[in-house]
């Protein structure tokens, strides 16, 4: 089983621990997990695993949307805390066709309804898990940790 | 060698950017007013060798008068532009087969 985590723009706080927190969860329940993510996201995933405890397969985002096609990955899983980041996710469920997760978060309740109503208005069956946080991991953590049990 | 967008987009000053750092549904709705065709495809579909980013339908613009193209372009840490470029009918016609119809 392969998983794929899409990661969005770095600039939010939480983004960084729970990408490693959701790679390491979803190899632990049997995913091949590859993190897909620009330069500068992809960097501060890196840096924070100096010894590769975890493994961490770290691609580039744009170079593996030129690559992918249906069925490449049985499990998606994306973080979904800009208006690109709803875009980046829409387009990857929708070459994948496979099991989704949406994690939504912003430091604005608004912010969040909207990128929810843009999973939901593009048709997707994507499980979505949304919260308002920025800086703080938790809230997405357990939300994250609840969504994911239906995956198990 | 086949066209690819980014490559045009670093290398040729011959496009115009309608909106930048925008929200995809108001780059949709730039092309919709500025194009006198559109036509509407899927997320990940390719458009001039990139594909293309965003939420169902996306248009896809004419003006055929000026022979340009007008087409969402997504980075994720800029958002949503509008690109307007140059482009031959043949593109055209390769875009034109991808149009799902569904405007809604």
């Amino acid at each position: 089983m392969k998983a794929l985590v899409l990661l969005g723009c770095p600039e939010t706080p939480s983004q960084t621990p729970m990408a490693v927190y959701v790679s390491s969860k979803l190899t632990k329940m049997g995913y091949d997990t590859t993190i897909a993510a620009n330069p500068a996201a992809k960097k501060l995933v890196k840096v924070s695993d100096p010894e590769d405890f975890y493994h961490l397969n770290l691609v580039d985002l744009e170079r593996l949307l030129g690559e992918i096609n249906p069925g490449d990955f049985d499990l998606l899983v994306g973080f979904v805390h800009k208006d690109a980041a709803a875009s980046f996710f829409v387009t990857f469920d929708q070459i994948l066709q496979t099991k989704s997760l949406a994690l939504v978060f912003s430091r604005d309740a608004d912010e969040v309804a909207e990128f929810v109503s843009m999973i939901e208005e593009s048709g997707s069956e994507a499980k979505i898990a949304a919260v308002r946080a920025f800086h703080n991991p938790s809230p997405i953590k357990v939300k994250f940790d609840k969504a994911i049990k239906e995956f198990e | 060698m086949s066209f690819c967008l980014d490559t045009y987009l670093q290398q040729s000053d011959n496009y115009e950017i309608h909106a930048s750092k925008a929200g995809f549904k108001d780059c949709a709705m730039i092309i919709r007013f500025k194009a006198d065709d559109l036509v509407y495809i899927k997320p990940g579909d390719e458009v001039l060798g990139v594909r293309v980013i965003g939420i169902p339908p996306i248009p896809i613009g004419f003006d055929h008068e000026k022979g340009t193209v007008f087409l969402p372009y997504t980075k994720p840490c800029h958002g949503t532009s509008v690109v307007e470029l140059p482009i031959d009918e043949e593109e055209v016609e390769k875009i034109r087969k991808l149009d799902t119809g569904n405007k809604k």
